[in-house]
């Protein structure tokens, strides 16, 4: 016999009660009329000896009431053998790994081979198991060929060998992938009827940056049930430090970085500073930040001053390592060429070369030169091969026609300012458009532009509400043409009375845009307006350039390689990598830190900065109930193999007692003996008060 | 002629009748009698030769006596003369003051100590009237209930023996009210005999009963108690109701016994030397003891007292021949 409720029990101790209350002489209510009580102390209660215990059977009628009582609040079962359903028939077991990098927190990697092993040591010979590890990827480490090609006796060892092999990476936590691709590794059964039970043992220490998108609307095969072994880290402590995206329009040098608290965590004071090159100690005094548990701070570090340099950032306070360290590589300025075709002065202010001087402004992420290529300066191929965008403005020869359309066919892009002179000839030199005509349109007043594609990247811009109005815009003068002459134009914005404004019409892997007016004041108030440097931007970022440079890359992702010919790429681990001609893109990066690219030459043509991905310094556990809500069938959940075993032999007990139901009996037995007591000691009162 | 002393009669405990015995009689004169006449029959000698209350002494004739005082039936049988001395030219009066209070209603042996009082005031008035004295009754409790003079008349004795058959009525025992009462009425001097448990606080009764002294009153005390309240050998813890006040009180004999008998010695000693202090007679009795018993303690008390007197008299009637 055991017992659901074992402390009421103690409950049984009260039979000391009766005991001492039949120890105790009872106060008589008899009555005995002396003449005086004047010579008389009130005598307290007292305590015969144990020999003088009176009433002994109903004392023991009293006892067995209160110990029955205790007994039935204890819920009293009778053990029986519990019959396991499903030992019948072999199941079919995956045991996913979790060896993100999260998983270097300090004791979490051994918890799960030990995980592992207990998981291992609990299968039978029957029994068909997998070893899956994940991360970004999912590996599958033993498959159930090989568990089913080992005696049954070795099975264990193996898998445990073969984990001992792994460790955790640097990569993020894609758990949604891991669990849909291990249900599938599961539901696929070649053909065989499953007949067991087929589970996912899930060992993962169940972090909140764990990517589960992968499991909204995902369709699990029936009967596959997961069980989360959940793993949790020593300590809670975890900080971490990102790199942050520069600030558009940022212009004094520095690095952004956010560091973050995770939720669990307790400490609040972190230290941030740049780390020497070889060792994890700070290379200048560092800053101290506070970080309140579940936020983050973002800090701006300044570049190290003195000579020194460094591309490491490091936070210190914490009790993880493992996401204390960004790296930053040091952003290179990129640089942009435009050349205008035309005869102005370059400090006319009535010409429209003055305002597209001024229209690029040099950045840190980006330096623009615009030039200006006379009528009787040549146009070179290598000056033509480093434009990104061509603005003609006059009239050009037919020889520069011919490079601007090489050049428009190459990808550089072409802005063509119709004028009365130069629209027939340039238009026919640079599209190849004989029918071509543009005549000097009538405007009352001005005109103003209308029907603007916003959807085009030229106008995007001004897509918003806000932005999008250009009725202020003006125009004084422009050039009708017909955009039906020219194949494959695209109107992109006309006047309000109709006539094309803007034009797109392509050319190769470029483009080429017709602007009916030209943006100087005295043809219409463009340049003044607040829209001539987005527009001018836009055109030149349609080239291909001037688009936002990757800050860094995170550990997993794919490197792009600068250069067609065979480079040597050197990893954060010192080696140096021969990628063959022609490989655009590199994907073996699997620790962060800087990665360079080296031409055969031994210039630097990239250096990029591979960091771990912010969401594995999420390392505040997740909902419990995370996996059910995304539909995931849950068994039950293995938090260690001790409280697993107690709480099916509790849920078991439970079951067994309610169909057994002995506390009523109990509790009846204690009725029964309480009745019998109240007949008796109302029997011995009675005798007791006659004999008196 | 030769002077007879009277001496002190022995009593023979065989022939003492049993209290029990006696208070199935219901007749109260009766049982008195039963008690004096047994008394007498148990006495060696006939108490009718020189046996008095009031004592008198015979010394030979010197002249210039009284010869009214000659006793001619002496000198008639001794040819000398003896001249016959008085204490007192009166009969005595004697004053029994009986206890009616609650507490006397008190009984462990089958007759009250209230009964037994009674028996013991009227076995004295009995005794008292047959010598030819004055008898008087007052009952008390907390106040005087029945008062009847001090008589030596036909009847009398009748109306003490009905007064004193009347049942216990009262509550609390007061013992300064009668007190008082008889210094107010009885003027002459007496002898009072005070029959009472004295259950009740004594603080008063030293100056009550010396009052009465300085009156000149003689004073003997008896305290009744039942040999339930002398040994006070209950076994169960039990619920004492005291008679009177009605106080109930939770007490283990057990437990309580050893301070009930302590406090009790203290109390009926105290109630001792109070009457050791003021030269009263003082006599407990319990229940369960022979009336005779009490008869005889009170007679040699008096003649160990009379004999004080007549030695104490002559040594102050020598002292003041000297002077």
């Amino acid at each position: 016999m055991t017992f659901l409720a074992p402390l009421f029990l103690l409950g049984g101790l009260a039979v000391a009660l009766p005991i001492v209350f039949h120890l105790i002489r009872r106060t008589t209510r008899e009555r005995k009329v002396f003449s005086s009580v004047m010579f008389l102390g009130p005598s307290p209660p007292r305590l015969t000896r144990r020999s003088r215990l009176e009433h002994l059977l109903l004392l023991l009628l009293r006892c067995l009431v209160l110990c029955l009582l205790a007994v039935g609040f204890s819920r009293p079962l009778f053990k029986r053998p519990v019959i396991n359903e499903n030992t019948s028939s072999a199941r079919r077991v995956i045991l996913l790994v979790d060896k993100s990098a999260s998983m270097r927190r300090a004791n979490l990697w051994t918890d799960a081979l030990d995980k592992t092993r207990a998981l291992l040591t609990k299968t039978s010979a029957a029994d068909e198991v997998a070893l899956f590890t994940f991360d970004q990827q999912v590996q599958q480490v033993v498959g159930f060929e090989q568990w089913a090609a080992r005696p049954s006796g070795e099975r264990a060892g193996f898998v445990m060998h073969q984990l001992g092999n792994v460790s955790p990476g640097w990569s993020g936590t894609h758990l949604g992938n891991a669990l849909t691709s291990a249900a599938e590794a599961l539901g696929d059964t070649k053909g065989k009827t499953a007949m067991g039970a087929r589970e996912i043992f899930l060992v993962s220490d169940m972090q909140q940056g764990s990517a589960l998108d992968q499991l909204q609307g995902y369709e699990w095969p029936k009967g596959v049930k997961v069980n989360v072994v959940d793993l949790k880290a020593k300590s809670p402590n975890n900080a971490s430090v990102q790199l942050l995206e520069e600030a558009e329009g940022e212009t004094k040098p520095g690095i952004r970085v956010r560091v973050s608290s995770s939720a669990d965590s307790k400490q609040e004071k972190y230290l941030i500073g740049w780390a020497q090159a070889d060792s994890a100690n700070f290379a200048a005094k560092p800053a101290e930040v506070y970080v309140p548990a579940g936020q983050s701070r973002v800090i701006s570090m300044d570049p190290l001053t003195n000579g020194l340099s460094a591309s490491r950032i490091v936070l210190k306070g914490d009790d993880e390592e493992f996401d204390n360290s960004v790296h930053v590589a040091a952003p290179e300025q990129g640089y942009e060429q435009v050349l205008y075709l035309g005869t102005d002065r370059e400090d006319d202010p009535h010409q429209p070369f003055y305002f597209l001087k001024r229209a690029f402004q040099n950045t840190r992420r980006e330096a623009v030169q615009v030039s200006m290529v006379g009528p009787d300066k040549p146009l070179t191929d290598e000056e033509v091969s480093k434009t990104a965008l061509i603005v003609v403005s006059g009239k050009l020869s037919e020889q520069k026609a011919q490079a601007v359309q090489a050049a428009a066919r190459n990808g550089t892009s072409v802005v063509l300012v119709l004028d009365q002179t130069n629209a027939v000839p340039n238009a026919t030199g640079i599209l190849g458009v004989e029918s071509f005509k543009a005549e000097e349109a009538t405007v009352k007043n001005y005109a103003m532009l209308t029907d603007i594609d916003f959807r085009h990247p030229l106008f995007a811009v001004f897509a918003d509400p806000k932005f999008s109005d250009f009725t202020k815009v003006h125009f004084w003068k422009y050039r009708n043409f017909d955009a039906a002459t020219v194949p494959g134009a695209h109107v992109l914005a006309r006047f309000d009375n109709g006539d094309p404004a803007v034009a797109e019409v392509p050319l190769g892997k470029g483009r080429v845009y017709l602007f009916a007016s030209g943006w100087q004041p005295e043809d219409s108030q463009l340049a003044l307006s607040t829209k001539f440097v987005p527009l001018m931007c836009a055109m030149l970022e349609s080239a291909g350039s001037g688009a936002p440079r990757v800050t860094q890359y995170f550990v997993g992702d794919t490197l792009p390689i600068p250069s067609a010919l065979p480079v040597k790429l050197h990893n954060p681990e010192g080696a140096d990598l021969t990628l063959a001609a022609g490989q655009t893109n590199f994907n073996a990066t699997m620790s962060p830190g800087i990665y360079t690219v080296i031409s055969e030459g031994g210039a630097q043509l990239a250096r990029y900065a591979v960091n771990l991905a912010a969401s594995e310094s999420r390392t505040a556990p997740l909902p419990g109930d995370e996996l059910e809500r995304l539909g995931v069938p849950m068994g039950h959940p293995i938090a260690s193999p001790d409280k697993t075993s107690r709480r099916e032999l509790h849920l078991q007990n439970t079951e067994l007692e309610s169909r057994q139901k002995l506390w009523r009996w109990v509790l009846i037995g204690a009725v029964g003996a309480l009745l019998f007591e109240t007949w008796l000691a109302g029997r011995t009162a009675r005798s007791v008060t006659v004999s008196s | 002629m030769s002077a007879v002393a009277p001496k002190a009669p022995e009593l023979e405990s065989g022939s003492l009748i049993d209290p029990r015995t006696l208070m199935s009689i219901r007749n109260l004169e009766l049982r008195a009698r039963v008690v004096v006449e047994g008394f007498w029959n148990g006495l060696h000698r006939s108490p009718y030769h020189g046996f008095s209350v009031e004592f008198t002494e015979y010394r030979q004739y010197s002249p210039g006596d009284d010869p009214r005082y000659l006793d001619w039936r002496v000198f008639a049988r001794s040819d000398r003369y003896f001249i016959k001395k008085f204490e007192d030219e009166t009969n005595l009066r004697c004053y029994l003051l009986a206890d009616g209070s609650r507490s006397m209603s008190y009984s462990s042996i089958g007759y009250t100590k209230a009964q037994y009082a009674a028996t013991l005031a009227a076995t004295l008035g009995y005794f008292l009237y047959l010598q030819g004295d004055a008898v008087g009754l007052l009952t008390f409790d907390e106040s005087i209930r029945e008062f009847l003079p001090a008589r030596h008349r036909t009847g009398h004795l009748r109306h003490l023996m009905l007064a004193l058959e009347k049942p216990v009525a009262g509550k609390a025992t007061n013992l300064g009210a009668p007190l008082q009462r008889i210094l107010e009425i009885v003027r002459k001097r007496s002898l009072l005999v005070l029959i009472s448990d004295f259950l009740a606080p004594i603080e008063r009764l030293e100056q009550n009963l010396l009052a009465l002294a300085a009156a000149g009153h003689e004073i003997a005390v008896f305290q009744i108690l039942d040999p339930a309240e002398l040994s006070f050998n209950f076994e169960n813890a039990i619920m004492f109701e005291d008679v009177e006040s009605g106080r109930t009180l939770f007490v283990d004999p057990m437990a309580a016994r050893k301070e009930y008998l302590e406090r009790l010695e203290a109390h009926c000693g105290a109630l001792r030397a109070v009457c050791e202090r003021l030269g009263a007679a003082f006599h407990r009795l319990s229940t369960a003891q022979p009336l005779e018993i009490a008869l005889f303690d009170f007679l040699r008390q008096r003649i160990q007292r009379s004999k004080g007197t007549r030695r104490f008299a002559r040594q102050h009637s020598r002292g003041g021949a000297s002077k």
